[in-house]
């Protein structure tokens, strides 16, 4: 497993949530090229580009068959993936994907992130304020930009693989109506709703992300998961 | 009297008259029909702060809701049966209609109703009575305590018989200031029939729906039964001899017994709320025949039967107009959407209480049909933790059933069944549902008749 970061952010945010899931599972998490502690260049980068420097990683590291979980922004990255480099990737994980194309403005997801916030925990704003710092106002922005830019529902109908949707029952920035038509896209995509969460599910609520996980590997890749079982549990935390 | 104040607002008749009445107008139902859209956010807002407060605080304030509804006793024979037979017909726009069904309360024959472009016209209303100073425990007291309203009411009302309903199993928090009167017309009324006149399309069908579920009573009078429990979990046994379950029920709402003492029970009635009291039908009949018009009967012996019949139907119609057929809503007592079902191609699977019995119900429909992609579930939430009742965490798994998304729909987990927002919720969680579909014309009577008669249960054949 392999989690992938939101906009402007990096791996800090899942480091709850590893410290869970990384017990049962061989898990990962990356900076993408530009945030936390990576390089990258000084443009920032778009989206297609994002998505192929993970897959690049994932060649560079030989994670074949990973299943990718993505974070908000993250989810974007990880279907541009999924969609263009298909035998990489086992299966997704979209957690809070963006952007509800009913509210695809900066103002509208403003408003709607500022509705969220008391719905979040608030020991994570420093750790964001430091991923801004890391990533610079130029990165952020662009990230921002590129994540409404980027139509996620035209490309969820082309993701094969089978994907798991988590929303928080509190997140304002993915309404439940987004939710069920992200997974209504998906050809092999099913849903489910974590209480007492805002956006940010694996900061707020790890183990219960961790649980719907394992649930979802045990589902889906049964013969894949056995053969874990039977080798040594380590936990490996690449940036 | 108005027919209005004397109706509850928060009775199945009511419920599905309001919705399907609003259906054929070309509307959805917030917050139950009973405040315009605008309010259903603030409304939702207020009712989610009643959810924090204690438990026995709600309950009060549960029990206070019903009570402001009811009538007080010394108004109850002011009360005019003409009156409510209009206030009934006065619900449905002015227009022609292919089919009209009179009889037993249902909302599986609601959504058939909408799928017909059908009216509904129920044989039974509840008026609420307050009384005080008697516990919900001892229906004795209750019978002592209204039986001169319940005769005052039928002495103005020869065409009524009242069934007197004492349920302290589901309905203990509304019981406890007032009682429930359930009046069954057993002639149609002027105002049915003028409907009926007026309103039945030429060659149009008029349906007899009766629900045969009959229930131990107590006979009063001629025309005055007193029914002690109602279909739900509990048997008519528990409600009468008592058992593990009535006695763990009685000490978690700290009653001083541990079982009931009704009064014996000398026969059997139609069920209070469900069951047809068959001299309608008689009258029903003599009407038909002496107007020509086109009678049939719809016949079934428990509300829930027809609830998986009516999903099929949908079903297959759905099928034949090529639009997806994996998105199931299932509905609970009066919550019911007739025209968001359709609006969002949902196949409406009607339960009539949240309790296991239903949910047990709805699983064997599930095992018997295709899969389905969505499930999403409604409960009403109706106060108490009764017998039998399935919680939300067993509502859930039988949503989980779903293919993609299985969810409850405008359910707080935490608080059901004192969810006092959710019946504000509900509608707003199924208007936010994505993809749409345009209204269908109404489906042929004939073909639905075939399709229900075709079930076992259910009888569906001309009445002449």
């Amino acid at each position: 497993m392999v989690c992938v970061h939101g906009a402007g952010v990096s791996s800090r945010e899942f480091q709850p949530f590893l410290e869970v899931l990384g017990r049962r599972h061989d898990a990962w998490t990356v900076d993408l090229p530009g945030f936390g502690p990576s390089g990258g260049p000084r443009r920032p980068l778009g989206m297609r580009a994002l998505a192929d420097a993970l897959a690049e990683w994932l060649t560079a590291v030989g994670l074949d068959q990973a299943v990718l979980l993505g974070g908000s922004f993250g989810c974007q990255v990880a279907v541009d993936a999924a969609v263009r480099h298909p035998h990489r990737i086992a299966g997704l994980v979209l957690v809070g994907p963006t952007v509800d194309p009913a509210a695809r403005s900066f103002i509208r997801q403003l408003l709607r992130w500022m509705r969220n916030a008391p719905h979040e925990r608030a020991s994570m704003a420093p750790l964001n304020l430091a991923d801004y710092r890391d990533a610079g106002a130029r990165r952020v922005v662009g990230a921002f930009t590129e994540s409404l830019r980027d139509r996620i529902e035209d490309k969820l109908p082309h993701v094969l693989l089978p994907t798991l949707v988590v929303r928080g029952a509190q997140d304002r920035l993915v309404p439940q109506g987004w939710a069920e038509e992200v997974t209504r896209l998906l050809p092999a995509g099913r849903l489910a709703v974590v209480e007492g969460s805002g956006h940010m599910v694996p900061y707020r609520q790890p183990h219960a992300l961790a649980g719907l996980v394992t649930e979802f590997l045990a589902d889906e890749f049964a013969a894949a998961g056995d053969e874990d079982e039977a080798g040594p549990q380590e936990q490996r935390s690449a940036r | 009297m108005r027919a209005s104040k004397a109706v509850a607002s928060f009775d199945s008749a009511t419920g599905m008259l309001r919705a399907l009445s609003r259906f054929l107008a070309g509307r959805d139902v917030p917050a139950l029909g009973q405040v315009p859209a605008a309010f259903e956010l603030p409304l939702s807002g207020l009712l989610g702060g009643l959810n924090r407060l204690p438990v026995a605080v709600q309950e009060r304030a549960y029990a206070a809701s019903g009570w402001a509804e009811a009538i007080p006793q010394r108004r109850v024979g002011e009360v005019r049966s003409e009156a409510l037979a209009a206030w009934v017909t006065g619900h449905y726009p002015r227009r022609r209609y292919p089919v009209i069904f009179i009889g037993s309360s249902n909302g599986a024959l609601i959504h058939l109703a909408a799928a017909l472009d059908a009216a509904w016209l129920p044989q039974t209303l509840l008026l609420p009575v307050r009384r005080r100073g008697v516990a919900p425990d001892d229906p004795v007291g209750d019978l002592a305590a209204v039986e001169g309203a319940g005769r005052a009411l039928l002495a103005a009302n020869p065409d009524l018989v009242l069934h007197h309903m004492h349920d302290p199993n589901q309905d203990r928090l509304m019981i406890a200031g007032m009682t429930y009167f359930r009046v069954k017309w057993r002639r149609l009324p002027e105002a049915y029939r003028r409907f009926i006149h007026d309103h039945l399309a030429p060659g149009g069908l008029v349906v007899g729906v009766d629900c045969t579920l009959r229930w131990p009573t107590t006979r009063i009078d001629d025309r005055y039964v007193f029914q002690f429990g109602a279909l739900g979990d509990a048997t008519p046994d528990e409600y009468r001899q008592g058992g593990p379950r009535v006695a763990d029920l009685l000490a978690r709402y700290g009653a001083p017994v541990r079982r009931w003492h009704p009064p014996a029970a000398d026969g059997e009635s139609p069920e209070a709320e469900w069951g047809l009291e068959p001299a309608l039908l008689d009258d029903i009949r003599a009407f038909a025949g002496q107007h020509r018009i086109d009678l049939d009967l719809l016949r079934f012996d428990t509300p829930q039967r027809l609830s998986p019949a009516v999903a099929d139907l949908y079903r297959s119609w759905y099928a034949d107009r090529g639009l997806p057929t994996g998105r199931l809503l299932v509905e609970s007592f009066l919550l019911l959407e007739p025209w968001w079902a359709l609006r969002t191609g949902s196949v409406p699977y009607w339960t009539v209480f949240g309790t296991e019995t239903f949910r047990a119900g709805l699983e064997t429909y599930l095992n018997a049909t295709d899969p389905y992609d969505e499930i999403r579930i409604l409960l009403f939430n109706h106060g108490t933790d009764s017998i039998g009742l399935a919680g939300a965490q067993d509502w859930r798994r039988t949503a989980a059933r779903a293919r993609k998304i299985g969810v409850l729909t405008g359910v707080d987990g935490a608080v059901y069944p004192r969810d006092f927002a959710g019946f504000v919720r509900s509608h707003r969680e199924l208007s936010q549902i994505r993809t749409r579909y345009p209204m269908p014309l109404p489906l042929n009577a004939a073909s639905a008749a075939a399709a229900l008669a075709a079930r076992g249960g259910i009888g569906w054949h001309s009445a002449k």
